[in-house]
């Protein structure tokens, strides 16, 4: 059968309704318990699965699967927390067959079978460093996006919320490989790959739109043997995500949340009394700038944010079908006024096998609205930089420094009168078709289609009476000597962004009795086509604010932006597993990839990889120790690529200047275009990786988890790099340069502590802990230490605190060693009495010549963590349920640019009015910025409680199958010695007047009926 | 190839054998245009030309700020006119700033080291401008324009543009030896690609600058007859005379006579005429001053930076000043004049003090930082002559005069003393023309006798105050490092000299590390 034929048979199938096609077929019904090995207890919720249905044991642990095809047929349980049991059964046509399945207690195992892009795999045969985490593991409370779902529970992944409800969270698997291009890694959603920073919102998270009550299970593919299978885009890491199906009902289930939110930390700035001290000694000259008032002005940008959430999901299962059906919705405020999120989601998944199951048809659709409001920009640094003593209103409207545009406006006033609001319509969906070919035994061919549709606005008003506006003006139409017009703005964006995926790939199995081995071989090929359109247009000098973001009556000057990109990606691959005795396994991959964002003649990439394992545990050596349940070790070895950054580098192209960068040439103004400087020979970034791991297992699995040691070296990494001048276009250019590497281990422990012998009482305890070093090896093919600044902060202009040096970790801070005196504080003031401050009093003279200047910064420490831990407990005792998550960063650095952009008495004669100071300065007692010193750079290790669950499942109440209630805190308490408002201020360590992070309670109930 | 033809494709083939079809990924970009097709529309050359000289005035393909051409800087400090005007007059006896932006202090009291970000900037300007220059003329050869069927009134226009790109480029690479030194020469024969260049001499490029000029110089209009913002022969002329004049400095031989002879070629072209108006020169409306031989022009609309202009006038502004007197939106509170430079004025008679702010500032200056330590001296502004405000409030019209004939006169009157030739008394009687116009009458006219080579430098400081002049002036003088001292030179308050090698900006340590076949200046450490 062509493919063709199977694709519209499939469709034919998923229009007409199954029922028909597949009732000739001679079926039977397969019943039974599933029992605890020692107890002989009936376990509820276990999965169970018979050629390819499924069902969930009920709570006296019996189940029920109709539509079986006669035959001989593996019965199979799985539940978290215990073993999994398979039994042979033979269903005959029409009749009922029972069995009786009895799973072992065990410790918590994350779950038997783990995804690995294009299959899966049982998790005691997996070669690479590979994990899962199921639903049942997912961390609870207020989530808006898919992974913080994971945070805490995977070895070695680093996940870093912006503390925004919608905002960016960052991931770093293994610590980042890429400079210029994305550090993120991939994500996979049934199959279909998302591409990094895919959100259409800059500053959204791109999972947005994905409702995480749909997921089932997310796995995560660490070492590059894993991810080699995705080539081109699997240096980072992967994630698969897969999202529930139905099993068994039809059974409704509806959860409901509750959730309220409010900020915990706050920067630490002088108090009005405090203020008009520091005024009147420091700058008595101003003193008449001080206002009679005691404002909180925090406080007046701040709220608690109450957040709601419902889904409701239907499921169930046929003959021949399964499917479920989800709607959700989420509302989120933020904790400063103006930033609100709401999701409106939807989810079909639907699962129908014909022809006596030979043909499996899957079809997965998912759309998502999300309404975004946004805090205007500047607000909350607003409202740490204004004066304490003045009033927010006075008898004259909102206060604002008047005839100085270089002070921050009043915040309050800002959120009064602008508007920043988004709307994003996402949806992804595949249908994917898997037919098992008649007359080879063990082979089938898969064929996906997928698609991946986004599509955005995002909308900015700022009308005439904003402050901001009145103190920058355009010109408009206007008598001679007219005053210019206050500005209004009024911009819109419009990105959407198209991708199409086809995948097919042919599968073989076979068990190879003769050789007393088990073959599994996979090939395939694959081809992604991404439209990206956006376009931009802003109005500026609006004639009037009525219209608001809806409609512009006229403007004095109107500017638009049109761009157009597609980017292209095919590929072949393929992959071999061989287990040889049912312990020595051996796993080869090959990832051809030919992508648009390199030239014709480096296209191709090819990404390899190997990897071998050794079940020692199923060695008869070792069967004495009969405390050891499970050994394995492995080895991998593998390459990965990159290709996460701009299109068209490998082309130059000539841009068009807009309309205000014309050149004049007498009485008439030229647009101008401009050659860019390329490197037509770019190519992929590789990412060669090694991995050795063990994998254990003690007392039947009580205790179990892996130990990991990785070493990545990332090489041709492409990067934006100064080049000498005089051989391009201009002084950086986008190239192969440089290396980078990654080293660390890797530790779990998951055990299963108490296991409800005794009073019933379980405790699961998990502990994993991750090391990570990075070094940035060379920048430029001379060697040398270049250095490349980074990491913009505020005070001056275009300042940077970071350095990409070579022998450094990347992004370290960039600094001056400032001098400390008797008393341990950083020195400050005249210390040779000549009458000035002079750097080489500050700060230490570490370059050796003759003066303190800018030459004398160092690289000192970096954002990084160099351990990350992290602790999850899980307590059940009769229908109560209790769970805490400890995490814990150490050796991170973050450089606290709040108090160093107010921490210096010198600003109260500034520019800008009379902005508040930060209270450091009542300790350092600084005269002059110090924007570079190290003082401002801080250890930010901290253990946080990210969340505490307590929840209580009813039993036993009528027409109710189930019933949870729960009550989680997030953000339970953080110990840190840092000073500013958050220890983990994001991945890239600057702490400049963050979203603050709030603590959450929760409470919600689940039911299922 | 779309993705339905691969899909048909593949259900035709079965499944995974033979997809030739199906490998082709390429995409090319559709929002620019590339090299194969930007000249297919006649109007890229002008386009291109017109970039040339948007690298003096621009700093990006979007306005104000956006899509940079050069990278590791804030954009608007990359801006050409602005660093250039900041390395020619922050570290003299004319300028501080009160800023404490990374490295500028250091500018301000020549305390600098190579990796200072004001000097890379500039570094790189010079050579974006040069790379620019050169890929307009690879593009540009007869052999190209023949592929590309080019009309006969457009290869007119070519010709001239070529000529123009050739001064661009020199200019470039003056004000590249002048500030630093050796340098590498690279010209259109060198094809772009990731050789690092070798390093020339100051004289090697010296000795180009000179023959292009002479070279491209029939090539362009005439004296005076170029459009305005355009290099005409009064451009070129007046750009070899400043070589000329420095040409000691440069390469150890004097070329006073080649000097005269270049400015006898502007001040008796009639093309030129002092404006009547001092203040005019520095208005919104400047353009229309007949004084003016080579300006890069501004706009409010058109033409917008946060460098150039936006920055010199804003910077000046602060304190207890109205903003809206100088047609601008507010103050950034940095740029006053030394005390030194302020003591050069007869204050009671001489109207080109009459910008000077005063109330509420000392004249001495104690603290770089506060703003009201030195006289503010808010030269430029953004109000035409007829008192009318600028277009923008935040991005001036105003256009910066690069050679005025006042310039030329007094280089005229250097050049004669110093034994170039010439005639005296036309010597004094272009010095005497310049003072009468400060003084409104023959008041402040000098006699013979007091034409001398130190009265020259002093009155070059006064009527060309805070046009990017003066520490060329100064290291012809000789009067820059080892010699001279005024408030916070070398880093005090009192000031004091500094060490002879600061007469260069080093090569900026980015570029010691990115090209091997680099010698740092002397007198600053290698790397």
């Amino acid at each position: 059968m062509s493919l063709g034929r199977t694709i519209f048979l499939t469709l034919a199938a998923a229009l007409l309704g199954a029922a028909g096609l597949s009732a000739q077929d001679p079926t039977g019904t397969v019943s039974g318990r599933v029992v605890e090995g020692a107890t002989q207890e009936p376990v509820a919720g276990a999965a169970v699965s018979v050629a390819a249905r499924n069902a969930v044991s009920g709570a006296d642990g019996r189940f029920s699967i109709t539509g079986v095809p006669a035959g001989t047929h593996t019965v199979q349980a799985t539940r978290i927390g215990y073993g999994q049991a398979t039994q042979q059964v033979t269903v005959t046509a029409g009749g009922t067959s029972t069995v009786t399945l009895t799973v072992g207690s065990q410790a918590l195992l994350l779950e038997g079978v783990v995804a690995i892009g294009y299959g899966e795999r049982q998790v005691r045969d997996v070669t690479g460093s590979v994990q899962g985490v199921s639903a049942e593991d997912f961390n609870t409370g207020r989530v808006v996006s898919a992974e913080q779902l994971i945070q805490g529970k995977v070895a070695g992944v680093q996940i870093s919320d912006n503390g925004e409800p919608g905002g960016t969270t960052n991931i770093r698997i293994r610590g980042g490989t890429s400079l210029t291009a994305s550090s993120e890694p991939l994500f996979v959603i049934d199959g279909v790959p998302i591409a990094a920073g895919g959100g259409l919102s800059s500053g959204r998270n791109p999972l947005n739109f994905l409702n995480p009550d749909d997921i089932e299970r997310v796995t995560v593919l660490k070492d590059a043997s894993s991810t080699a299978i995705y080539g081109s885009r699997g240096a980072n890491g992967v994630i698969i995500i897969e999202t529930r199906t139905g099993s068994t009902g039809p059974q409704f289930t509806y959860g409901t949340s509750f959730s309220t939110s409010r900020i915990v930390r706050e920067p630490d700035l002088l108090s009005a009394a405090e203020f008009r001290a520091a005024v009147q000694q420091y700058a008595p000259e101003r003193a008449n700038l001080l206002g009679q008032a005691n404002t909180d002005w925090r406080g007046a940008v701040q709220r608690n944010g109450s957040g709601q959430e419902h889904e409701l999901a239907v499921a169930g299962s046929g003959g021949d079908m399964n499917y479920r059906l989800s709607l959700g919705w989420l509302g989120q405020e933020g904790v400063i006024q103006g930033s609100e999120t709401e999701r409106v989601s939807a989810a079909l998944s639907y699962n129908h096998r014909l022809f006596s199951d030979a043909l499996n048809v899957r079809a997965s659709l998912r759309g998502a609205r999300t309404d975004d409001q946004f805090t205007p920009g500047g607000v909350i640094g607003a409202a740490n930089a204004l004066d304490p003593t003045q009033p927010i209103q006075t008898d004259d409207g909102f206060f604002e420094w008047t005839n100085n545009n270089l002070a921050p406006n009043n915040p309050v006033a800002e959120l009064g009168l602008a508007q920043e609001t988004g709307t994003t319509y996402r949806s992804i969906g595949s249908l994917e078709t898997r037919y098992r070919l008649p007359f080879v035994e063990g082979l089938s061919a898969t064929g996906r289609l997928g698609f991946d549709v986004a599509k955005a606005e995002r909308r900015n008003f700022y009308p005439t009476t904003q402050r901001s506006q009145l103190e920058s003006r355009v010109a408009c139409e206007r008598e001679a000597g007219d005053p210019l017009c206050p500005t209004g703005t009024l911009n819109r964006q419009n990105p959407s962004q198209v991708t199409s995926l086809l995948d097919a790939f042919l599968t073989y199995s076979r068990r190879l009795d003769g050789l007393d081995s088990d073959l599994e071989a996979t090939a395939g090929y694959s081809y992604e086509a991404t439209d990206r359109d956006s376009t931009w247009f802003q109005a500026r000098g609006l004639s009037s604010d009525i219209l608001g973001p809806n409609g512009i009556p006229s403007a004095a000057l109107t500017q638009s932006v049109v761009d157009v990109r597609d980017s292209r990606l095919a590929s072949f691959f393929g992959r071999l597993n061989y287990t040889l005795a049912d312990r020595y396994l051996l796993t080869l991959s090959v990832r051809r990839d030919a992508s648009s964002r390199f030239g014709p003649n480096h296209q191709w990439g090819t990404f390899p990889s190997a990897a071998l394992a050794w079940r020692l545990s199923d060695e008869a050596a070792l069967d004495r120790y009969d405390w050891l349940s499970d050994l394995k070790v492995r080895a991998s070895w593998g390459v990965s690529g990159n290709q996460f950054f701009n299109d068209y580098q490998w082309i130059s192209s000539y841009r068009y200047g807009d309309d205000l960068t014309q050149v004049q040439f007498g009485d008439e103004f030229v647009t101008t275009i401009r050659p860019s400087a390329v490197d037509p020979d770019i190519k992929w970034e590789e990412t060669t990786s090694w991995n050795f791991g063990v994998d254990y297992g003690l007392w039947d699995n009580r205790i179990s988890g892996a130990v990991e040691y990785y070493v990545k070296n990332t090489d041709d990494l492409i990067f934006t790099v100064p080049v000498s001048a005089g051989t391009n276009l201009s002084n950086f250019v986008t190239t192969n340069i440089g290396s980078m590497r990654n080293q660390g281990v890797e530790l779990s422990i998951n055990s299963r502590v108490l296991n409800g012998t005794r009073g019933g009482l379980t405790w699961d305890a998990n502990f994993n802990a991750a090391y990570n070093r990075n070094r940035l090896l060379s920048l430029n093919e001379f060697g040398g230490g270049e250095r490349v600044s980074w990491g913009g902060i505020s005070g001056g202009v275009g300042n940077t605190i970071q350095v990409l040096q070579p022998g450094q970790p990347v992004y370290s801070f960039l600094v001056y060693r400032h001098k400390r005196g008797a008393d341990g504080k950083p020195v400050n003031g005249d210390t040779n009495g000549n009458g000035t401050i002079e750097l080489k009093e500050l700060y230490e003279n570490v370059n050796g010549d003759t003066l303190v200047n800018v030459d004398d910064r160092t690289p000192f420490e970096n954002p990084a963590p160099d351990w990350i831990l992290a602790h999850t407990s899980q307590f059940g005792f009769r229908s109560f349920d209790l769970s805490f998550a400890l995490r814990a960063h150490l050796g991170n650095y973050v450089y606290n640019n709040v108090a160093s952009n107010q921490g210096y008495y010198g600003a109260l004669r500034g520019s800008a009015g009379l902005l508040n100071l930060h209270s450091s300065v009542l300790e350092y007692g600084f005269q002059g910025d110090q924007f570079f010193s190290d003082v401002y750079v801080e250890d930010a290790s901290f253990l946080r409680m990210d969340n505490l669950t307590l929840g209580y499942t009813f039993s036993g109440v009528r027409g109710v199958d189930n019933a949870r209630l729960f009550g989680t805190v997030q953000n339970v308490f953080t110990l840190t010695g840092y000073s500013g408002v958050d220890p983990e201020a994001g991945l890239g360590g600057i702490d400049n007047n963050i979203y603050p992070r709030s603590r959450t309670f929760t409470a919600g109930i689940s039911l299922g009926f | 190839m779309n993705i339905k033809a691969c899909t048909t494709l593949v259900v035709a083939a079965g499944l995974l054998a033979g997809l030739p079809g199906c490998t082709d990924v390429t995409t090319e970009p559709q929002s620019t245009a590339t090299p194969a097709t930007v000249f297919d529309d006649p109007s890229s050359y002008k386009s291109f030309i017109a970039r040339v000289y948007g690298g003096l005035q621009i700093t990006g393909q979007q306005g104000p700020a956006g899509l940079p051409d050069i990278q590791g800087i804030d954009e608007g400090f990359s801006h050409y006119l602005r660093q250039f005007w900041q390395l020619q007059e922050l570290p003299t006896d004319e300028a501080v700033i009160g800023w404490g932006d990374l490295g500028l202090p250091e500018i301000v009291t020549q305390r600098w080291g190579s990796d200072n970000q004001f000097l890379s900037a500039m570094y790189y300007r010079v050579f974006f401008q040069v790379m620019m220059a050169n890929e307009f003329l690879r593009e540009t050869t007869d052999s190209k324009l023949a592929g590309r069927s080019v009309s006969t009134s457009l290869r007119n226009d070519i010709r001239q543009y070529r000529a123009e790109a050739r001064y661009l480029r020199a200019l470039s690479y003056w004000h590249g030896i002048d500030l630093f030194g050796n340098i590498p020469l690279v010209t259109e024969e060198i094809p772009l690609g990731k050789t690092p260049p070798q390093q020339s001499t100051r004289q090697a490029v010296y000795e180009f600058v000179v023959s292009e000029l002479t070279a491209i110089r029939p090539e362009l209009p005439a004296v005076g007859a170029g459009q305005y913002g355009r290099a005409d022969q009064g451009a070129v002329n007046m750009l070899l005379a400043k070589v000329y004049l420095n040409a000691a400095v440069y390469t150890g031989t004097a070329r006073w006579s080649e000097a005269r002879a270049a400015l006898d070629l502007v001040v008796n072209s009639g093309a030129y005429q002092l404006d009547d108006d001092y203040d005019h020169l520095f208005l919104a409306d400047n353009h229309t001053s007949p004084e003016i031989i080579f300006a890069v022009p501004f706009d409010g609309v058109r033409t917008q930076t946060h460098g150039g202009m936006t920055f010199l006038q804003h910077a000046a502004v602060g304190g207890n000043m109205t903003a809206a007197d100088y047609g601008l939106d507010g103050g950034w509170w940095g740029l006053r004049i030394r005390p030194e430079a302020y003591g050069r004025y007869d204050l009671a008679n001489d109207d080109r003090t009459s910008f000077f702010y005063s109330s509420g500032h000392s004249v001495a200056i104690d603290n770089l930082s506060d703003f009201f330590d030195g006289v503010a001296a808010p030269k430029f502004r953004n109000v035409t002559s007829g008192g009318s405000p600028g277009s923008s409030s935040y991005f001036p019209d105003t256009d910066f005069p690069m050679f005025r004939l006042a310039d030329a006169y007094l280089m005229y009157a250097e050049a004669v003393l110093r034994g170039g030739g010439g005639s005296r008394p036309q010597a004094l009687g272009y010095v005497n023309a310049i003072r009468a116009r400060a003084y409104g009458d023959a008041g402040g006219n000098i006699a013979d006798a007091q034409l001398t080579l130190q009265f020259i430098l002093d009155e070059r400081g006064r009527e060309l105050l805070w046009e990017g002049h003066r520490r060329t002036d100064l290291i012809r003088y000789d009067r820059f490092t080892d010699n001279g001292v005024w408030t916070f030179k070398g880093g005090l308050p009192a000031g004091s000299t500094t060490a002879s090698h600061l007469d260069l900006y080093p090569i900026p340590a980015t570029e010691m590390q990115s090209n091997p076949n680099l010698s740092q200046n002397p007198g600053y450490a290698q790397n």
